[in-house]
């Protein structure tokens, strides 16, 4: 088990390289679906298997899928050339890598166990799917409710993004009614104004005509 | 010799065997696929190679080894090998989860090459990871036919997926395990799934014909709109090795049926009188029914026509997942306050059946859900009278 969890461990930050220094996007998002199996195999080595299945459903079986998707559909996976756009991208993101690992390395020293391991690991029961669901709606009932309406506002909000503008009511009378018995300010009442007329489309002069003759 | 190696040595084996057998199973229905195909369309099919063509698989596995295995300019190198061995790769894993008969009962040894708690879980897991075989295969092929089929598998799985699980959340919950064997054993002794989930069962039939691209879903690799979609720029073997993955997963999804619905390994229970202990016997029940779906996924294939992508779409995130959920939603009201209050499986039994009974009836008001595209919501503009004033 522990020399699988090291080779895992190794293919996972393998990944992540790749995700990283490839030039093609595709080959990066291709790193990144390899690092998440790889962390899927993590959790089967540590007797999660329910998490490990939903690791590798969820993330590499239906969100990188989406990512791919989008990569393919808008063409994406040319290398990019040119400079970052964005000024000491690279110094910065040094800089966040050092403190980020920092951070790891003194929780890793300094963790210590909520409860003792033994209890744990019967509490978990083999990471069947019955025990997780258990404890998942019982114990954290509510931060399981808050990610969901998480996610639910995040999809609420891309419905918002990419829908039509609703369409919006234009001058032009549209049946023969309206035509005729003009309200005010529309056509007919500053037919006389130039430059009002100048901006309308010559359909809709056509269409005055008809109504003065 | 450790004692750990000789448990490894008989899995190994075990694996080898699994992947012969299916490679041979392939061979062979694409050989009974065009004989039954031609038996539907009253002509003969393939029957010059062999006694009744049955050399027939021989002769196209060697035409396709031996093939110039063609890679195009374009194609990006590493991509375009590596797609057609993921998309077999996991489809063999995939089948090996399934158990073909009680434990021991094979020589001894246990009949199945893993057995994993999270077992339909894994399996799930497993096919879903097959979409990157056809999805990369399509893409890495760097023209535009294979690029379009690649989009419409990936975004045909991922939706038919969520149907897909929704549909066996049902059996679950009646059942409370996602071992396979747990699953079948549970039928032995209550009687199987299909009884009671009848509804479930057909979502599950659907979606599992998007899943493995068959007709009336095979989208991906429309001819007629698309050449051979993602398959149009591979020959030899490595089209030979797309092939196989679509019959594996087809021989997977119908395993599938038969272990979640219909009693799995183990075989009618009346038999036992005529030869005691028939209903135990490994493989064999399993290949059964795997045979009267392999016959059902091609009956369906020379009957129904392909869907028009737009519909398929429709027809999965309209159709499929609100129902899916509907029967979940069925499954747990039964189990939360119908059995407390004693009422048996058969109630939840006559509920989908009830359910089917009503989808049948309503198909053609529910028709354009999916057949057309919405109503736009912009109002038609009047049109104006021709002529003059």
């Amino acid at each position: 088990m522990m020399i699988a969890f090291i080779l895992l461990g190794a293919l996972t930050l393998v990944g992540g390289v790749i995700t990283i220094a490839a030039r093609n996007a595709v080959h990066a998002a291709l790193g990144l679906v390899g690092t998440l199996i790889s962390v899927a195999g993590l959790f089967a080595t540590l007797n999660a298997s329910f998490l490990a299945a939903t690791q590798v459903i969820v993330y590499a079986g239906a969100i990188m899928v989406l990512f791919l998707f989008v990569i393919m559909l808008l063409n994406a996976n040319q290398p990019i050339s040119g400079r970052d756009p964005i000024p000491f991208v690279r110094e910065l993101a040094g800089l966040g890598g050092v403190v980020l690992a920092g951070a790891f390395t003194i929780l890793a020293v300094s963790y210590k166990d909520p409860r003792p391991v033994a209890e744990a690991t019967l509490a978990l029961g083999g990471g069947s799917a019955s025990v997780i669901g258990e404890t998942l709606l019982t114990r954290f009932l509510l931060p399981f409710e808050a990610v969901s309406i998480l996610l639910l506002v995040a999809i609420v909000g891309a419905v918002a993004l990419v829908q039509r503008p609703v369409p919006q009511p234009d001058d032009v009378p549209d049946s023969e009614a309206e035509l005729l018995t003009p309200p005010v300010g529309s056509a007919i009442s500053r037919g006389g104004s130039q430059p009002v007329l100048q901006h309308q489309s010559l359909q809709h002069r056509n269409d005055e005509g008809e109504v003065r003759a | 010799m450790p004692d750990w190696l000789i448990p490894a040595l008989i899995t190994l084996l075990k694996a080898v065997l699994v992947a012969l057998a299916l490679l041979t199973a392939f061979a062979y229905m694409t050989l009974v696929e065009r004989r039954l195909l031609a038996r539907m369309q009253i002509r003969w099919g393939p029957n010059r190679v062999g006694p009744m063509g049955l050399l027939q698989p021989l002769a196209d596995a060697i035409k396709s080894i031996f093939k110039e295995d063609l890679q195009v300019t374009m194609a990006d190198k590493l991509v375009y090998t590596l797609a057609p061995i993921l998309a077999i790769g996991t489809a063999l894993t995939a089948f090996g989860g399934i158990p073909a008969g009680p434990a021991g009962s094979l020589f001894g040894a246990d009949p199945w090459v893993y057995n994993l708690d999270a077992g339909l879980l894994a399996l799930l897991a497993l096919t879903s990871m097959g979409v990157y075989g056809i999805f990369l295969g399509g893409w890495a092929s760097g023209s535009k036919y294979p690029m379009l089929g690649a989009l419409r598998s990936s975004a045909q799985m991922i939706s038919y997926e969520l149907g897909m699980g929704l549909s066996v959340l049902g059996t679950l919950m009646l059942i409370g395990s996602t071992n396979f064997r747990v699953i079948v054993e549970w039928q032995a002794l209550q009687g199987w799934t299909i009884l009671f989930q009848v509804f479930a069962f057909a979502l599950f039939l659907v979606s599992s014909f998007a899943e493995v691209n068959r007709t009336p879903f095979d989208l991906p690799e429309a001819e007629q709109e698309i050449v051979a979609g993602y398959l149009t720029e591979y020959s030899a073997i490595k089209w030979a090795l797309f092939q196989m993955a679509e019959y594996v997963n087809m021989m997977t999804a119908s395993a599938l049926m038969a272990t979640l619905f219909f009693g799995g390994y183990r075989g009618p229970v009346f038999l036992d009188g005529l030869i005691p202990g028939i209903s135990g016997w490994p493989i064999i029940w399993l290949v059964v029914k795997i045979g009267f779906f392999l016959f059902l996924f091609i009956w369906v294939r020379a009957t129904l026509p392909r869907l028009r992508y737009d519909q398929l779409m429709r027809f999965g995130w309209k159709l499929v997942l609100p129902l899916a959920l509907g029967n979940t939603m069925l499954v747990a009201f039964h189990l939360a306050f119908l059995r407390p209050s004693g009422l048996g499986l058969w109630f939840l039994g006559l509920l989908s059946l009830a359910a089917l009974l009503v989808l049948f009836v309503m198909g053609d008001r529910v028709r354009s859900l999916w057949s057309a595209p919405a109503a736009p919501k912009v109002p038609a503009k009047a049109t104006r009278p021709v002529g003059g004033d």
